[in-house]
């Protein structure tokens, strides 16, 4: 893909974990200005968030196992409060673009770093401390949240839990998002190596530079409707209370307007992973290169315009509800045309069935499951009967874990060994990938099951009748994190046993492979100039 | 210097001007409060007040020298998502009571 | 026709990323970060609009009682602020920095005499009975309420952004003194400008929709 002038020949071996700048140890790395290195220590407090949630998770299936209680009904509510907000604020919107949004991006566009170093560190610690501000709420001030992630007035504004620390705990991560996403639109428009124009941009960082947008426009209206939140219930302001002529379906709106575009911000990154990775194990250019790019940007778009679909049974306006279904429908076609497009490539290809590709395919199987649920619930009659009942977290959970959970697996391996300098097993790594497949279509298709039976959400206990698919769930859910725990004893043994790992195990012709494995601190001994597109795998063969 | 690097040097006196017409619009928004404009009360004032930040972006914040289409393009981008968002929710408000 | 526009931003720049300093960048930056500036204020605008839409005479009723004087001054406080400032970078662009650290005090002079007014008008308010959650207060029509809500919560706001410029622009009149700021670099003052304008121009949308309902 590039005609550079330096890498042939001069490959620094000094990787970006020996050069630890101004300071040492720990400082070394919570004070660097290294994006790599930033990249990583979100990779450390993600994963670290997705166990916990993971946890909570178990112990609400655990609930769920058998008719009758385990647990008192405000434990239950916290619990699915508490997963819903770490997985939500501090796992599935951030993971992608912080971790390998910070550490490739970069490297993809032919930079050194990014455009604000100091920003990109000063988006860490607001990260970091709204974490730490949301854990606290756990233990103070009434205890933990109980109103679902979405806090919803006016409950909202008189539980007399920890309301006001956990929401403004989210605020900060909010403006974490923000500065993440200027950092990297101004990185993308303004660092690009000579010769790395629009078109010839890794789908990656196209996918990026779109969430990033997202990120910038609606990050700030969850911010002040979190804020209003807290205002309301120091300051009795009246704007979400019905006793001053409040509006809560306003907070709905406010609410929403954010999360579900947040929504885009959580699968376009995934998206951007696939898109780069099932051409190198196709061994052939992606199917329509610019319809992918493209349709991006347009699901970003009309994404931020469907907000009104979570609230069809709220008591907004049956024409909002018309017009808001109307644009839920048309929405699904970018995402279709990526689908496509996938495939397509696929088709004729060379297929390499290494583990990357494998949660590629995963990805494609379960995001559609959980694209065709949505549009399933996005038809108005059809809503009645399934909003609030297991259908929806079924559905969701395809989309975001089946579908963004299965991206960030993909990522994880596709880049593991040019981060780590190490190989994995790839062996096991497949039959993690098996396991969970399996787990996961066990547990979440029996939640859609449920909710098409009746089963309402976020109860804590419930009828005989839906006895068996719960328990069929629950079983689902063990299966499923035992192959989680494969997956990540895998990875963490690969990153201290594993083989070392060629500069470019998988072929890759995009930018990173062409840098050692791990990368040296300023990524490039000398900018390269680039002279074509980023799946051009014809010109890396011909230049050995 | 790159191209789009040149400062262009604005003149006091373009300053002062656009100030003046800012204090001469200030004061047609309070004389127009004092008349009955019925429903045009509201998209008046927004006119003005748009004129007058129209000004301000174009002049006191530089926009207009800008020469890459990205600074071109962002002010409209984020009218065009406010107002999205405005009459979308005004979709909802509008017609609770349904659509005539 | 999209390939042929984005020939168009096929701009086959130097060397940027070997340069040390990005002047456009940093600009752009800002410009971004003030767009979601806009949306934060712009969330209110909403839920003002949904509740002016919803309680016309009582919004007209409540704003009567705000003192469009105290309004009015304010607003070309802030315009003229935004003059200041303006002239302020454009004087150090010029090399006149003891002009532009003038400029830039007054500035800074107009925003604290702002918030002294805006801190008058709420202490009368207050002494009045009328802040959230008052009895007095809520024995009014719920779009009353809701107005001065609004009022309190976006005034505030605004309020609290101009405070925060005060202080950036104490920075800036600092680096100004050392030098730092200079012909050369003069975008951090810039950059701060851009800051101020925004704050000044959200001030031009709240000054009719609060003080001019009639």
């Amino acid at each position: 893909m590039t005609s550079t002038e330096a890498t042939e020949s001069i490959h620094p071996r000094t990787s970006f974990y020996e050069n630890h700048g101004r300071y040492r140890g720990i400082l070394s790395w919570i004070l660097t200005l290294d994006h790599k290195r930033i990249g990583l220590l979100y990779f450390i407090v993600v994963m670290a968030f997705f166990f916990s949630g993971v946890v909570l998770g178990f112990f609400m299936r655990l609930q769920m196992l058998a008719p009758g209680t385990i647990m008192k009904p405000q434990t239950y509510n916290s619990l699915f409060t508490l997963h819903g907000i770490t997985m939500i604020f501090l796992v599935v919107i951030p993971a992608i673009p912080t971790i390998f949004g910070n550490f490739f991006l970069p490297i993809q566009i032919g930079a050194r770093d990014v455009a604000f170093p100091r920003i990109n560190l000063l988006s860490w610690w607001l990260f970091i401390s709204g974490a730490i501000i949301v854990v606290i709420s756990v233990f103070t001030g009434g205890g933990p949240p109980d109103t679902g992630w979405t806090f919803y007035a006016p409950y909202s504004l008189r539980t007399t839990v920890n309301v006001p620390l956990a929401v403004f705990g989210v605020f900060v991560l909010g403006m974490s998002s923000i500065l993440t996403g200027v950092n990297l639109v101004t990185t993308t428009h303004r660092l690009r190596a000579p010769g790395m124009t629009w078109n010839r941009l890794p789908l990656f960082v196209w996918a990026i530079y779109s969430t990033s947008w997202v990120q910038i426009l609606v990050t700030p209206v969850i911010g002040i409707t979190l804020v209003l939140i807290i205002m309301e219930r120091f300051l009795g302001v009246g704007v979400f209370d019905p006793a001053k002529g409040g509006d809560p379906i306003l907070y709905q709106h406010m609410f929403w307007i954010y999360s579900h575009p947040a929504t885009y911000i959580i699968i376009l990154p995934a998206m951007g992973v696939i898109s780069d990775v099932v051409p190198v194990f196709a061994r052939k250019k992606i199917f329509g290169y610019m319809a992918i790019a493209i349709s991006g940007v347009a699901i970003a778009a009309v994404g931020s315009l469907v907000w009104g679909h979570h609230m069809f049974v709220s008591g907004q306006s049956d024409f909002a509800g018309i017009l808001f279904s109307l644009l839920t429908f048309l929405v699904a076609v970018p995402s279709a045309i990526k689908v496509f497009n996938w495939v397509a490539t696929l088709h004729k290809g060379s297929i390499v069935l290494e583990p990357p590709l494998l949660f590629c395919l995963a990805f494609i199987f379960l995001f559609s499951i959980g694209g065709l649920t949505g549009l399933l619930q996005g038809a108005l009659a059809n809503n009645m009967h399934l909003h609030d009942t297991y259908w929806i977290p079924g559905h969701f959970h395809y989309i975001i874990f089946g579908g963004m959970g299965f991206g960030l697996f993909a990522a994880f391996h596709y880049w593991f060994p040019k981060m780590f300098g190490r190989m994995y097993n790839r062996k096991a790594a497949k039959w993690a990938w098996l396991i969970m497949l399996v787990g996961f279509n066990i547990f979440y298709f029996s939640m859609l099951l449920l909710g098409w039976e009746g089963m309402p959400r976020r109860y804590y206990d419930y009828l005989p009748q839906f006895r068996n698919l719960h328990l069929t769930a629950t079983f689902g859910s063990w299966i499923l994190i035992t192959g989680l725990i494969v997956m990540f004893t895998n990875l963490f043994r690969g990153l201290f046993k594993g083989e070392k790992a060629e500069d470019n195990p998988w072929g890759g012709a995009t930018l990173e492979w062409q840098i050692s494995s791990p990368p040296p601190t300023e990524n490039f001994e000398k900018i390269p100039v680039i002279r074509h597109g980023p799946y051009d795998f014809g010109e890396l063969e011909r230049n050995g | 210097m790159k191209p789009e690097e040149e400062i262009r040097k604005t003149r006091y006196k373009t300053y002062a001007l656009v100030w003046m017409i800012l204090i001469i619009l200030t004061g047609m928004t309070l004389s127009a409060a004092g008349m009955e404009l019925g429903r045009w009360t509201v998209p008046i004032a927004l006119a003005i007040a748009g004129a007058k930040s129209g000004l301000v972006l174009n002049y006191f914040m530089h926009l207009r020298s800008e020469r890459l289409l990205i600074f071109k393009v962002i002010i409209p981008l984020v009218l065009a998502v406010f107002l999205i968002f405005i009459l979308l929710t005004f979709s909802d408000l509008a017609f609770r009571g349904g659509v005539r | 026709m999209i390939l042929g526009s984005l020939k168009e931003m096929d701009e086959v720049k130097e060397l940027v990323s070997e340069e040390v300093r990005d002047d456009t960048g940093a600009r752009l930056g800002m410009w971004l970060f003030i767009l979601s500036e806009i949306l934060l204020f712009g969330g209110m605008f909403i839920l003002y609009s949904a509740y002016r839409y919803k309680n016309p005479v009582d919004f007209h009723h409540a704003s009567r009682e705000l003192d469009v004087i105290l309004g009015t001054l304010n607003t070309i406080i802030l315009l003229t602020s935004s003059l200041s400032m303006a002239a302020s970078v454009a004087a150090i662009q010029r090399g006149q920095r003891r002009l532009s650290m003038v400029l830039l005090m007054a500035t800074m002079a107009l925003g604290l005499f702002f918030l002294a007014i805006k801190g008058f008008e709420w202490g009368t308010k207050i002494e009045h009975g009328i802040y959230p959650n008052s009895p007095t207060l809520l024995a009014r029509a719920k779009g009353e309420i809701l107005f001065f809500g609004l009022y309190y919560v976006m005034t505030g706001l605004h309020g609290l952004h101009v405070l925060v410029g005060v202080c950036v622009l104490f920075v800036m009149l600092i680096l100004l003194l050392k030098e730092k700021i200079n012909p050369t670099h003069v975008t951090p003052l810039e950059n701060s400008g851009l800051y101020w304008h925004l704050v000044d121009m959200i001030w031009i949308f709240l000054y009719p929709l609060f003080y001019l309902i009639s």
